[in-house]
């Protein structure tokens, strides 16, 4: 870890954080947002960290679970960290289900908050 | 698309132009990257707007980095076919893009990818300062 480029560090601690509060309790992922920060899910758009958390919490399932496939991280012109994540999740009693999700990271009064959060399932159409 | 969000317009934009470059003739993509040599002058040791590929995990830095990786390729044939893209504001005003798709490569299997890119204006000019791509490879098991 220690010979890691910084960003790696804190994009891969940040994704790290980010699916364990998900998977135990979403409704502390409010911690990690502004009123800034943007969400889309799905191609739906929620901005702040209200709308995003009340979007998250009255997600129809009652258990998820993550499992990170890849991850890549860098670090942008403007001192921000960007990451994707490919991953598999299973909620509830679903099939598992590919999903791809986006993160932008910011350093604002010393802490990494995420400005940025884009989601979405793997559903392809290959015919 | 005139009352699309500027950001929804510009990231759209890129991602229609990027692929149908990659698809026609990928050399000349350079025109989307940042150099590492851009703008430095003896105050500034690094150029902090040089672009940044990852590609399947491994990094590539500067436009010239960059183009060496994408033109080496291994297939003389790709389509892409863009299955959903999401395009974000940053605080920074910059667009961030999200991209997930299917390509075909020659005759491979039609795969799936995921992709998303950092634009930046910078004179004038939208250019692509990050850029990760991934095989959507899945190890769904038994």
């Amino acid at each position: 870890m220690g010979d890691k480029p910084i960003w790696e560090q804190i994009g891969s601690s940040f994704v790290q954080h980010y699916y364990h509060l998900f998977d135990t309790d979403r409704t502390q992922l409010g911690s990690i947002y502004i009123d800034a920060s943007c969400l889309t899910w799905e191609g739906q758009q929620f901005q702040g960290k209200a709308a995003i958390v009340e979007k998250l919490s009255s997600l129809p399932f009652t258990k998820i679970g993550h499992s990170i496939t890849a991850q890549d991280h860098q670090p942008t012109p403007d001192s921000c960290i960007l990451s994707m994540v490919v991953g598999q999740l299973k909620a509830d009693d679903d099939p598992i289900m590919g999903f791809h999700q986006s993160f932008i990271l910011k350093n604002i009064n010393d802490a990494w908050v995420c400005t940025n959060d884009m989601f979405r399932l793997a559903l392809h159409n290959f015919s | 698309m005139a009352d699309k969000p500027i950001w929804e317009q510009i990231g759209s934009g890129f991602v229609q132009h990027y692929y149908q470059q990659f698809d026609t003739d990928r050399v000349k993509l350079a025109d989307l990257y940042v150099s590492l040599t851009r703008g430095l002058n003896t105050a500034s040791k690094i150029n902090t707007d040089a672009s940044c590929l990852t590609w399947e995990g491994e990094g590539f830095q500067g436009k010239a980095a960059i183009m060496t990786k994408l033109n080496s390729l291994p297939f003389q044939t790709i389509q892409h076919i863009i299955t959903a893209q999401d395009h974000h504001p940053t605080p920074d005003n910059c667009v961030m893009s999200m991209v997930m798709g299917q390509l075909k490569a020659d005759q491979d299997q039609v795969m799936g990818f995921q992709q998303v890119f950092l634009l930046k204006n910078v004179d004038n000019k939208w250019v692509c300062t990050n850029d990760m791509f991934r095989l959507a490879l899945h190890n769904f098991g038994a």
